[in-house]
């Protein structure tokens, strides 16, 4: 018997049923709206600052504040959260693996999973807006990748921690992201798409897309939010591990 | 069998027991709150080869115990081991079989594919672990039907299935929670055929029920709980004699009624004699005597038995009587 491949097939087989999960469906309504959008208001425009700009606060304002996080959150919080609620996580707790790497695997088998739907979409946007797409890609997909990244930890980190914790991380999702990352002041540095806007606002800037208003968004150095996202993804994901190693999940029979 | 408390636990320190310690389950005083609640309360005991049968009413700490014994819980006091291992460490994992008392699986797969990835999630290979699933499904009688979709297999199958996964990756322990729940009799028979193969082979086996009819067919050691604690242990001929004594309502519908209440209290084990119309209510404290003693005056006196039947004789109120004699 090996841990290893005890280990890759977890890893396998999580992949497998998030894929084949109401999850998939679920996000593929946000994304399929996106594309949509770009297909209606920006399809193969030429490039002008004008377009960029309207283009890249759609990405900004809807696709990374709001598309990223619920992807993240639909296949971040079913790696754990769903075989919880199936009371399926016990077949996997009895088996010789350990702890933290079950966790780990649930992980690794949702990151692609995740990525490659956001950078997918994001692909398939820009490939849609033609021109200014093109130039948006390779600008806007290093902020993406980070947030994606610190979405999905986070969101395991509130799959080990809360029952339900599907509508918890909807919750935080949807009000608190969206609240605290457009409060005036410190308190939007609570909000994971802060860095990421931050990120993305400085690598438009020199094709046209204008700062925010300073009163109320000081974007941070392109250097330290990045590494804010990254804090976060692997703060997140070691207290997640730390967590579902000692806990005792009393639902799960 | 074996089944052995606290006061022997900390005596047999023998060479024998030695070698047998690789091969039990043990509890060490093991305590387990919920919150506010008592889970279980201060048990020892040991567990070793062949099957012990873990009775009780619902809500009586079985479950807890299983958990315990299974890792998925740890407890608040004492300490729970798998041979040399703490239950909850990923070590005990190779040496423990659990069949869960819940209905949930990946309902999306078959019942063969289920038992595969039980089997590769414990470290076989693609083949192994096929071999190892055909010889398993061949045990539980689902060699022919595991390829269907779990979510359209009943009960007694989906039972089978659950067995099958716990003794995919040929534990030594099987802890298995109401297993013959929901199984029809020819099923229960052929399972509880499987389990004493397995117990012959050398297996510790730990099976959980509120029935005791189930336990008294599979295993001749037993641990019996009420209210967080063992109030009884031991073969089945011990706790039975406990429950010998326990005092019974018994109702009897005869004809002549009172003529049979007169006969009857006069008889030292009967402790009180209720006449309604046609009934009597008999409180014996030896129900097994009173029944050859009632059968003797039917003979003797020329009474008509019309009826004559237990009111407590439920799992329920043995359990509660076994309580009531411990502290």
């Amino acid at each position: 018997m090996s841990l290893l491949r005890a280990w890759a097939t977890l890893v396998f087989l999580t992949f497998r049923r998030l894929l084949w999960s109401a999850s998939t469906l679920m996000v593929l309504f946000p994304l399929a709206g996106c594309m949509l959008f770009v297909l209606r208001r920006h399809h193969n425009r030429d490039f002008s600052t004008n377009e960029f700009r309207n283009f890249s606060e759609f990405m900004i304002l809807v696709f990374a504040s709001f598309v990223v996080p619920i992807c993240a959150l639909a296949f971040g919080t079913a790696s754990v959260g769903g075989d919880r609620e199936d009371r399926t996580l016990v077949f996997v707790l009895m088996r010789p693996i350990p702890r933290p790497l079950v966790l780990l695997a649930k992980f690794l088998a949702t990151l692609p999973l995740v990525l490659g739907l956001v950078v997918g979409s994001f692909w398939l946007c820009c490939q849609l807006a033609g021109e200014t797409g093109q130039v948006a890609f390779p600008l806007y997909l290093p902020a993406l990748v980070n947030m994606t990244l610190a979405y999905v930890c986070l969101f395991h980190l509130f799959a080990v921690t809360f029952r339900h914790s599907t509508i918890i991380a909807l919750i935080y999702a949807l009000f608190m992201e969206l609240l605290l990352g457009n409060m005036p002041g410190i308190v939007k540095r609570a909000a994971v798409n802060y860095y990421g806007r931050s990120i993305m606002y400085a690598a438009g800037k020199e094709d046209g897309l204008p700062s925010p208003d300073p009163r109320w968004f000081e974007s941070l150095p392109v250097e330290t939010a990045s590494w804010a996202l990254i804090g976060i993804a692997v703060a997140g994901l070691l207290l997640a591990i730390v967590i579902f190693s000692r806990r005792e999940y009393r639902d799960l029979t | 069998m074996q089944v052995a408390h606290t006061s022997q636990f900390d005596q047999d320190h023998s060479a024998h027991h030695a070698a047998e310690s690789r091969m039990l389950l043990s509890f060490e005083r093991v305590t387990k709150f919920y919150g506010p609640v008592i889970g279980v309360n201060n048990i020892s005991c040991r567990v070793g080869p062949g099957i012990t049968g873990l009775l009780g009413a619902n809500g009586a700490g079985k479950s807890t115990l299983i958990k315990l014994a299974s890792g998925q819980l740890r407890p608040s006091q004492g300490m729970v081991r798998i041979a040399e291992h703490d239950a909850w460490s990923t070590a005990a994992k190779h040496h423990l079989g659990y069949s869960p008392d819940v209905n949930s699986f990946y309902e999306e797969m078959t019942g063969r594919e289920f038992v595969e990835t039980m089997a590769r999630l414990s470290g076989y290979s693609r083949r192994e672990a096929r071999e190892r699933t055909e010889f398993v499904l061949a045990e539980v009688g689902m060699a022919d039907r595991a390829g269907r979709r779990l979510a359209g297999c009943s009960h007694g199958m989906r039972q089978r299935i659950k067995l099958a996964q716990a003794l995919v990756h040929d534990p030594w322990l099987l802890l298995l929670d109401e297993p013959l729940s929901g199984i029809d009799p020819g099923g229960r028979r052929e399972i509880n055929e499987l389990l004493l193969r397995l117990a012959e082979q050398g297996k510790t086996i730990l099976v959980s029920s509120h029935i005791l009819v189930e336990i008294e067919q599979l295993s001749n050691s037993i641990l019996m709980m009420s209210g967080g604690r063992i109030v009884a242990s031991g073969t089945l001929t011990e706790v039975r004699n406990l429950m010998q004594f326990r005092p019974s309502m018994i109702e009897i519908v005869a004809e002549p009624t009172r003529r049979l209440a007169a006969l009857l209290a006069e008889y030292p084990d009967v402790q009180g004699v209720e006449v309604r119309e046609s009934t009597l209510i008999v409180r014996t404290r030896n129900p097994l005597d009173f029944f050859a003693h009632v059968a003797e005056l039917v003979c003797r006196h020329g009474i008509e038995l019309r009826r004559m039947q237990t009111l407590d004789g439920g799992a329920d109120a043995v359990f509660d009587y076994l309580q009531q004699g411990r502290p």
